[in-house]
């Protein structure tokens, strides 16, 4: 039996380390935190090897006095806090004064500092992984701090061996750079990777430059099919981007949230935003989005994990509906609008076919090409044997009806309708062109959303059950069911709690008389436990919306008339979320003039 | 095996079973027909593993055997061609051969020790009643069983046997139906079988409703009822069926007769302007009127109003009117009698001349 001993502090540093300190990108993130902790406008960035040999950070922040220099490699020894009470606001990205003593311990380590104007004047101290040397030496060293961290690991090579290859390493790092780069618009960051530039973004301002710089970090797609949101209540603030729905990723990466300038990954969060882009978004695909969120620092509790990746808000449930809410509008307000070019991903595929009709001298397909018998001109040809009067009043009737006549000024967003494509597509001119629309997929949308309109507004009718439905469940699910029996009935279901470990569902809403009630109950007490709220009964009752919405929507193949045509346009401007069919599809598509005449080689 | 038949004295047998055949399986054996040949009988079997039909045929048989044979193929096979035809099968190792006139079929077939048959029956309880009782029993109550619900024993009928007399239930959550018959056997206590959907909806096409004493056996896991030339065999489902008993509302003094017809009309004309998901109405009995109203989410109504014998309390009360036409369509009197305790309890329908049939139908909240 071994004795109780404690533990030397260098182990103590590593057993710490452990927690923090992963891989070099870990490292990086900790430095360029305090960077932005000491308050930097400029910040250098070197690796190499991925930041397996060497991570160097140095910013022109307000340094470090020759004397605390000493105790900033301490554990527990921070400038960003002093009492208990400061742990409740925070407002640095670091507080718990771990970071530096720990990477020292699991590295050669040393940092230089100067917290004067004099340049050239500062003071550095190292170590080699164990007890740091006792002097303190002069260097050259600017206004700021420079830390360098290299051969991480070289003492502990049971970790080493968990390192991966150069390039895994150098992508971990990649990942915290843009993390940083997009939470401070106003720092300029220059990264170098085995002296090569890597990332380079320049201070700029949030409003005028913001969305270049999501482009720079984020890619250019996804500044272009963003939208950019802002809503404030008296105690939190929202902005940022948003991806519009018919741009999506088939993985959650895209997706930056910051609360307080902190990068986050928070299940609440997602799930507000996951619940914003319902029936907007293709089943299985993420939706991209940069936000940040402002909160009172009293509000969040960020001590809830080494890395400061999870944390916790006060009034999760509010957050959540804040979130959600804001989202959820932003995206509602995608229908087609006068500046608006159509789905954007899709001018691409037309820009693609350009380039290959201007490359090749052959047009791609020919299968299109007008056949002699079909053209409109015909038409006007059968008027022979009449008189040339006769011929001129068929003229007068095939010109468009005078109320068509706008000038394309005054055109609305989306046109007016010329004609109908095999069946399936209209296609219409506005101020920029050509809009193709849809017809199905629009028409989808705008029943769906009557139907949810009207099914909102209606009382709820309900189904008492003469056989009530017996549930077994775990006795916590079992109590949350009792707690949350005001929210079921809001839903039109009434739950009971029956016994420890089961529950009775005695009255279930008429409308989802033929779904498994069985499972909706479950999946709704999953939610209740995760997220303190559920949309599983509305997402039930949206979907089955949705399938009536298509049974009731005009099927391809059915003829439109002008009239008709024209009065869907109007209807899909007028309703919300227009531009995506209930399954994520694009509605229609804009071909500018522009893009028309790059296909005719015109004025070139 | 080898033998030859006229076309109607095939196709009818084959029209009664192939309903035990299910359009996609996974079992190739399942998709076929089992053919036994005896001394003067030939037998023809279907199964779904849980429904298995016989029919048997007095005939000739030059050639002993067993085989198997593409149910639905020899079905339109048999029902295209013309009228009277002679029809031969021959079958050999491998093949079935089906030919009749200048027209020849030659179809796959699986051995017969592959085709599943249903075994360890121990039947043990043998009941005699009329064939048309027995229908009416199942007709008046199969509407109302669940279909495809996760309450498994509500996919079915329960039959209930005790000495004196022959019951069948039906609920799907929503609303039960109820039938009984006074019929004298020697059974002991009270027994309950629950009979799965399928068999219940097969064996109401195979009943007619003739006066002949039918055959009724009822095994810890089986039933089978023997008809004249067809055997019906179906597994039964295993499982509680609820207390439908508790389920029977109480008398009440709240009593409206209604002319069915009128009633059946009325109802089919409000319920166009009902919300078409789910089909709520609402009727409000008051001193002899009975008004019906509807309206759906595009803010439509319909109201109609008729005349009824009612004395009772004034009372409003919501309900899907599928639920109510498919009782209306159950009982055969001209007029109905609705006993309604109040506005949140369960209606019980029933025909005014008898109670055996009786039918529960939850109120809707409107």
């Amino acid at each position: 039996m071994n004795s109780i001993q404690q533990l030397p502090p260098q182990l103590v540093n590593q057993i710490a380390a452990g927690e923090v300190i992963e891989r070099p990108a870990s490292v990086l993130k900790e430095l360029l935190e305090n960077a932005l902790d000491a308050g930097a406008t400029r910040i250098f960035v070197e690796l190499e090897q991925g930041g397996m040999q060497s991570v160097r950070v140095s910013d022109n922040g307000f340094g470090i006095p020759k004397e605390e220099l000493h105790l900033a490699v301490q554990r527990h020894a921070t400038s960003k806090i002093k009492s208990m009470d400061d742990l409740e606001q925070i407002a640095t990205l670091g507080f718990r004064g771990e970071a530096l003593p720990s990477i020292a311990s699991v590295s050669r380590f040393s940092m230089a500092s100067n917290n004067s104007e004099e340049g050239n004047a500062g003071w550095i101290i190292s170590t080699d992984g164990r007890e740091f040397l006792e002097e303190v030496e002069p260097v050259r060293q600017t206004r700021g701090t420079t830390v360098e961290v290299k051969d991480l690991f070289f003492n502990i090579p049971a970790r080493k061996k968990f390192l991966r290859t150069e390039k895994t390493e150098l992508k971990h790092c990649d990942n915290v750079l843009r993390k940083i780069a997009l939470s401070r618009f106003d720092i300029t960051l220059i990264a170098k990777h085995n002296d090569r530039n890597f990332l380079e973004v320049n201070s700029c301002d949030f409003l005028s430059d913001g969305s270049d710089r999501v482009g720079q970090i984020s890619g250019k797609q996804f500044a272009d099919q963003s939208i950019y949101l802002e809503n404030a209540a008296t105690d939190i603030q929202v902005k940022g981007w948003i991806s519009l729905p018919t741009f999506s990723r088939s993985q959650a990466d895209l997706q930056y949230f910051y609360v307080n300038g902190r990068a986050i990954r928070d299940k609440v969060i997602a799930h507000a935003i996951k619940l914003a882009y319902k029936d907007v978004l293709y089943h299985g695909r993420f939706p991209a989005f940069v936000l940040f969120l402002e909160i009172d620092p009293s509000q969040v509790d960020v001590n809830a994990h080494p890395t400061k990746h999870e944390v916790r808000f006060r009034q999760s449930r509010y957050v959540h509906d804040f979130i959600r809410h804001t989202v959820g509008k932003a995206i509602a307000e995608t229908m087609p609008k006068q500046e608006q070019q159509g789905a954007e991903q899709y001018r691409e595929i037309v820009d693609d076919y350009i380039r290959a009709a201007q490359t090749n001298s052959a047009l791609p397909s020919n299968s299109y090409m007008p056949k002699s018998g079909s053209s409109p001109s015909h038409v006007r040809e059968t008027g022979h044997g009449y008189g040339a009067q006769v011929v001129n009043e068929y003229d007068l009737l095939l010109k468009t009806p005078p109320e068509e006549a706008h000038t394309a000024e005054e055109a609305p967003p989306l046109g007016y309708a010329i004609e109908q494509l095999h069946g399936i597509y209209i296609l219409a001119q506005n101020a920029n062109g050509l809009v193709i629309v849809d017809m199905h997929a629009a028409h989808e949308r705008i029943v769906y959303e009557q139907l949810k309109a009207s099914y909102q507004q209606g009382d709820l009718a309900t189904q008492p059950l003469l056989v009530p439905l017996t549930i077994n469940v775990s006795p916590q699910d079992a109590a949350l069911a009792e707690q949350y029996s005001e929210v079921f009935l809001k839903f039109g279901f009434r739950v009971e709690r029956f016994g420890e470990d089961s529950i009775v569902v005695r009255e279930i809403p008429s409308l989802l008389q033929q779904a498994d009630v069985n499972t909706l109950v479950l999946d709704v007490l999953a939610d209740l436990s995760m997220f303190g709220t559920s949309e599983k009964l509305e997402q039930a009752n949206n979907e089955l919306l949705s399938t009536m919405a298509c049974y009731g929507s005009v099927r391809a193949h059915r003829k439109l008339t002008i009239a008709e045509m024209n009065a869907l346009l109007r209807e899909m401007e007028a309703t919300e979320r227009s531009a995506q069919c209930n399954h994520g599809r694009p509605t229609w598509v804009q071909l500018s003039i522009d893009q028309l005449d790059k296909l005719f080689k015109r004025g070139q | 095996m080898q033998l030859s038949i006229t076309r109607e004295v095939l196709l009818k047998p084959l029209q009664q079973i192939i309903g035990a055949v299910e359009r996609r399986q996974t079992m190739p054996a399942l998709s076929n027909l089992l053919i036994r040949g005896g001394d003067q009988n030939l037998s023809i079997t279907a199964t779904d593993l849980e429904v298995e039909l016989v029919a048997s045929l007095d005939m000739e048989i030059e050639d002993h055997g067993a085989t198997t044979i593409p149910a639905r193929k020899l079905l339109d096979i048999c029902r295209s061609l013309p009228d009277q035809a002679k029809i031969a099968i021959n079958s050999s190792n491998e093949k079935i051969k089906v030919s009749s006139g200048r027209s020849r079929f030659t179809l796959a077939t699986l051995p017969a020790d592959d085709f599943p048959t249903i075994d360890d029956l121990e039947l043990d309880q043998n009941v005699l009643i009329k064939e048309g009782e027995f229908k009416a029993l199942i007709e008046k109550t199969a509407f109302a069983m669940a279909q495809q619900d996760v309450r498994y024993y509500l996919n079915g009928l329960l039959l209930e046997l005790d000495a004196g007399q022959i019951r069948t239930v039906a609920t799907d959550g929503h609303r039960l139906a109820l039938s009984q018959l006074d019929h004298k056997s020697d059974i002991e206590g009270s027994r309950q079988i629950i009979l799965p959907r399928k068999g219940v909806q097969e064996l109401l096409r195979l009943l007619s409703n003739e006066e002949n004493e039918i055959t009724v056996s009822i095994g810890k896991n089986h039933l089978r009822v023997n008809l004249a030339n067809l055997q019906f065999t179906s597994k039964l489902i295993d499982g509680r069926f609820p207390e439908y008993q508790r389920v029977l509302p109480e008398e009440s003094d709240n009593r409206a007769k209604i002319d069915k017809v009128s009633l059946k009309q009325a109802l089919a004309r409000a319920s166009i302007l009902s919300n078409e998901k789910y089909k709520g109405i609402r009727l409000i009995l008051d001193n002899n009127i009975m008004v019906i109203q509807a309206h759906n989410p595009e803010h439509e109504e319909a109201e109609d109003e008729i005349e009824i014998e009612y004395t009772g309390e004034r009372l409003e009360v919501g309900f899907n009117v599928v639920y109510l036409l498919d009782v209306l369509n159950a009982i055969e009197s001209d007029k109905v009698e609705v006993i309604i305790q109040d506005a949140n309890s369960s209606a019980l329908i029933v025909s005014p001349e008898s109670q055996a049939s009786r039918y529960v139908v939850m109120p809707m909240r409107l």
